[in-house]
């Protein structure tokens, strides 16, 4: 099997060797950049799988350079950095198509499972997704590839499936929020907890989107879930 | 033992010193420090992350994931200050493992009631100037 090749974008040290250290250990191929114009120069003359990116960059704005890798080279996966306070700034460009991020400080141990479950999205598709579990997972991984149809037809099949199961309901209400219909899209997150008070994703949502400062990651899931994919 | 996650609070002598160390072993380390020109203490191979703002704002111990933490370390120069960050990692974000410095002795008793371990350089240098002193005599 290929090395799986992963690029870090930050102009920051420390970030650039917490990242070496966490994933060496994977057996992947890493290349760092300071900054976004190293970054393209480099994409030029390789193609990654993965990309680490700090909006926040010396020279080009991280956001161009995401819309850059995003247009030229549409299978990287970007993963964005972020500092607590910018938060907003990482929801915004996983509008323009990057698949998560990842808030600052973390740990080496964060960064190996993010790395893991992107890098392991790839290889669930819809040909061997028939049970609820699998259907759900397909429509998370859909989603983040931004694949908003074929996320909504793996739900449809989910709720077919199994009706009475929250997560479906909370996923189809992130497709609507994605879509900016939030009031169709708080319909389901209530109907999630309709169906299990205790289902927290749904909760989170709901929340969130009835609050003033909408802004935020939304819910795809149970944080342990996510994790064990 | 490497590959933790570590919050140091004070980005004094000791806690550059501890940051540096933990760090190049390869654990995960946050540092906090009200006075961003302590940093300076760090070394350059120092891979961990440094945030500026008050340990004893829970909005600061929350931007620093302290909930995620294996071990939180309290080296402020204060010993009120560190007792009661010690407390809320303990309680409020159930850090297992939780280390704090004190100077005086009469706080370490308080502090190991609550789970909580404790460094008191005085006592550790008293113990050392009597094995010294008796040595000597």
């Amino acid at each position: 099997m290929n090395k799986h090749s992963v690029l870090v974008i930050d102009d920051e040290k420390n970030i650039r060797l917490t990242m070496m250290q966490a994933l060496e250990s994977l057996n992947f191929n890493i290349v760092t950049a300071v900054n976004g114009e190293e970054a393209l120069q480099i994409m030029k003359e390789k193609a990654f799988d993965l990309v680490f990116l700090d909006l926040k960059l010396p020279g080009i704005h991280g956001m161009e350079v995401l819309q850059q890798i995003k247009s030229n080279w549409p299978n990287t996966r970007t993963i964005i950095i972020t500092a607590h306070a910018t938060v907003e700034y990482a929801v915004e460009a996983m509008k323009y198509g990057a698949i998560d991020f990842i808030q600052k400080p973390f740990s080496i141990k964060e960064i190996r499972e993010l790395a893991t479950s992107v890098i392991n999205r790839r290889e669930i598709n819809e040909s061997n997704a028939s049970d609820y579990p699998s259907l759900i997972t397909l429509a998370k991984h859909k989603i983040n590839e931004r694949n908003f149809v074929d996320a909504n037809e793996a739900v449809s099949k989910a709720i077919a499936v199994n009706p009475n199961a929250p997560e479906a309901y909370n996923l189809l209400g992130a497709l609507l929020e994605i879509k900016g219909d939030w009031l169709a899209a708080q319909k389901f997150y209530r109907t999630a907890l309709d169906l299990d008070p205790t289902y927290k994703p749904a909760a989170a949502n709901l929340a969130r989107t009835t609050s003033l400062n909408r802004d935020g990651k939304i819910s795809l899931s149970h944080e342990k879930d996510e994790k064990d994919e | 033992m490497n590959n933790r996650y570590i919050v140091i609070v004070g980005c004094g002598r000791l806690g550059s010193h501890l940051a540096n160390k933990l760090s190049k072993c390869g654990n995960s380390v946050v540092i906090i420090d009200r006075d961003e020109s302590n940093f300076g203490k760090l070394s350059p191979e120092f891979s961990g992350f440094r945030i500026e703002g008050d340990a004893t704002q829970i909005d600061v111990l929350q931007s620093a994931k302290l909930g995620q933490a294996d071990i939180l370390i309290a080296t402020a120069h204060e010993d009120n200050t560190n007792m009661m960050i010690a407390q809320v990692a303990k309680k409020v974000f159930g850090v297992t493992k939780v280390i704090a410095r004190v100077f005086d002795p009469k706080h370490e008793e308080v502090l190991l009631k609550l789970d909580i371990e404790v460094i008191c350089p005085t006592a550790a240098a008293a113990e050392m100037f009597l094995t010294a002193a008796n040595r000597q005599s």
